[in-house]
């Protein structure tokens, strides 16, 4: 799409084992691209309670592939969109139903893994795929993911720009928003469709069972550590970047050779008891 | 505001259904631009939904007119604000996420810093400006929502019940910072209220709601014996005194018109008495 030689040229001189090889360079690139967005759309998650929203369009990932897989469609492209419709779907159905949030996210849940399971009971072939799902594999991610997640970034930075504020205002009331004319709608839907798609790159990274943790957990140590707003979107960055290298470092060392999605969850809730020390010690914990 | 005569809100025969169940029945009203309109009524009289109705929030028949169909700008001040206390969130980002268009990580301007401060001056509150959201009491809340809304510079300003969970001398002070900012901003204000003494002193009009109009009007025509009797049933005579005796040291000087209607119920002297004889105890 284009050249990002550049960057991982740039990404070979971290100071690793093993970063001449390409296939870390992207993983490295994937991660410090990937880390700063679930990071400050986790702050927003927090906030708007949606934890739920994410976990539901990270389980549509292996129906996502399922269906590119039966209509002959790249899975790396089948995925994401199906995952950006299910988002859009629920936001769609959580503004015009009468149910409960949560009930509508459930409901959503379980047809689309219902729907993943059924058409991988038909058809083997595409069970092997499974495990990569649950588990995930930031190593497997090619050059052509790593262009379209420029893309995601470049849109992520545009949205946190132009809609930080606004989307802030409508977590805190939606009904004041809209009352002092904030565009809560648009908002919500661009947020929607924001974070079911890193939601859906994440998948790779670290998989299904952990992409909540991925948004979740640094946000709620920089609950912990921040003192506003503001702060708390950069002290999410910070534990998500530094808990995504050092998962990454850690995780292909001989001697631990544990799936870096797994290692970079442990890293950032190593961070989150610290940051439960740090406001205890400020003897404001509310534990 | 210019002198218009168009009426700030018409209430022309709005009726809310909500699970099939009649919750507002046909209700007309007329709101005159600059006025103090207070809605009275019962719990689950459908005050808040009438509000609601009027932001535009629920689906009503009828036709709600605001500002003579040009519409009016709306600062809205809800009962209370379902809020994550452990959140992060500072009073002045609070108010600056709604002035600056910088998104708050970038920091707070100098300008929405000044302004942030401007409005929390005109609520009597500057002190909280560094605080925390979160750690606010009911009152500072109630303060700082207000300053959100006058940040709007509304023509409209809409509260549902600002004074539950503030105590008297509290919703006391939040009525008479509304009566100055009214004074000088000039807008028009409806609100729930439960404290008729309040309304009698302050308001230019009142509504009367259980899920229709009981009555509307200036407070003394309104403010009646049979009229608060069918509102809110038997013990009415009990509570509108109650509420007399705990406004009574404040209404200085005495209005005598206000509060006629309420002194038909309980003689003047008797409440000045009891009130005095309240005030020894308590010291
Ligand atoms: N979403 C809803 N669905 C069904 N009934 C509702 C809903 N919201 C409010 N109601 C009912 O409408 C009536 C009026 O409610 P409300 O306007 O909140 O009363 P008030 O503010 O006067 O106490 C109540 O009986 C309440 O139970
Ligand atoms: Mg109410």
């Amino acid at each position: 799409m284009f050249d990002i030689s550049w960057l991982l040229s740039l990404a070979s001189h971290f100071p690793l084992d093993g970063m001449d090889m390409r296939f870390m360079q992207q993983a490295l690139l994937a991660l410090v691209l990937l880390a700063p967005m679930t990071a400050a759309l986790g702050v927003q998650v927090v906030h708007y309670r949606m934890a739920f929203f994410s976990d539901a369009v990270g389980h549509s990932a292996f129906a996502g592939v399922a269906v590119g897989l039966l209509l002959g469609i790249h899975p790396h492209v089948s995925m994401p969109l199906f995952g950006l419709g299910v988002g859009l779907a629920i936001m769609f159905m959580q503004r015009y139903s009468a149910l409960p949030s949560d009930t509508v996210i459930g409901v959503v849940f379980s047809a689309v893994v219902a729907g993943g399971l059924a058409v991988v009971s038909r058809d083997n072939t595409i069970a092997r795929d499974l495990q990569q799902f649950l588990y995930g594999d930031i190593l497997t991610m090619t050059e052509a993911d790593l262009c379209w997640l420029i893309l995601l970034f470049a849109a992520f930075l545009l949205f946190q720009l132009l809609a930080f504020n606004p989307l802030l205002y409508a977590g805190t009331s939606g009904i004041i928003a809209r009352a002092h004319r904030i565009r809560v709608a648009l908002c919500e839907y661009c947020f929607a469709a924001l974070l079911a798609l890193v939601v859906m790159f994440s998948v790779w990274g670290v998989g299904v069972l952990l992409v909540t943790a991925l948004l979740i957990v640094p946000a709620a140590c920089a609950r912990n550590l921040a003192q506003t707003a503001g702060g708390m979107f950069w002290w999410a960055i910070l534990v998500s970047l530094s808990s995504a290298v050092a998962g990454l470092a850690l995780s292909v060392q001989p001697w631990m050779g544990t799936a870096t999605g797994a290692t970079i969850i442990l890293v950032s809730c190593a961070w989150f008891l610290v940051s439960v020390l740090v406001s205890a010690s400020r003897n404001e914990n509310r534990l | 505001m210019e002198h218009d005569k168009t009426p700030a809100i018409v209430f022309d025969h709005v009726s809310v259904t909500r699970s099939g169940l009649n919750i507002l029945d046909n209700v007309n009203a007329t709101i005159p631009r600059g006025s103090w309109a207070v809605l009275i009524g019962p719990n689950g009289a459908g005050k808040t939904t009438l509000l609601l109705a009027l932001l535009g929030e629920v689906n009503y028949r009828g036709r709600i007119e605001l500002g003579g169909g040009k519409g009016l700008r709306i600062g809205y001040v809800p009962q209370k604000l379902n809020l994550d206390r452990g959140m992060p969130f500072t009073v002045a980002e609070f108010l600056a996420m709604g002035i600056q268009k910088r998104p708050l990580w970038l920091g707070i301007s100098r300008s929405a810093r000044e302004e942030a401060a401007h409005l929390l001056e005109m609520v009597h509150a500057s002190h909280i400006m560094k605080r925390r959201v979160g750690t606010l009491s009911g009152g500072e809340m109630q303060r700082v929502l207000l300053a959100l809304a006058l940040q709007q510079k509304p023509e409209l300003l809409v509260l549902d019940e600002p004074s539950a969970g503030v105590d008297f001398e509290g919703g006391r002070l939040f009525c008479e910072l509304l009566e100055d900012l009214r004074a000088t901003q000039g807008f028009t204000q409806i609100m729930v209220s439960h404290d008729l003494g309040m309304v009698a002193h302050h308001a230019t009009c009142v509504i009367c709601l259980k899920r229709r109009v009981v009555a509307q009007g200036a407070p003394q025509d309104v403010l009646t014996g049979p009229v608060l009797q069918s509102l809110f049933g038997m013990h009415m005579g009990l509570i509108c005194a109650e509420s007399h005796i705990h406004r009574a040291p404040t209404l200085a000087p005495f209005d005598p018109e206000a509060a006629l209607p309420l002194t038909e119920l309980r003689p003047l002297e008797q409440v000045r008495q009891e009130c005095a004889e309240q005030e020894k105890h308590h010291v």
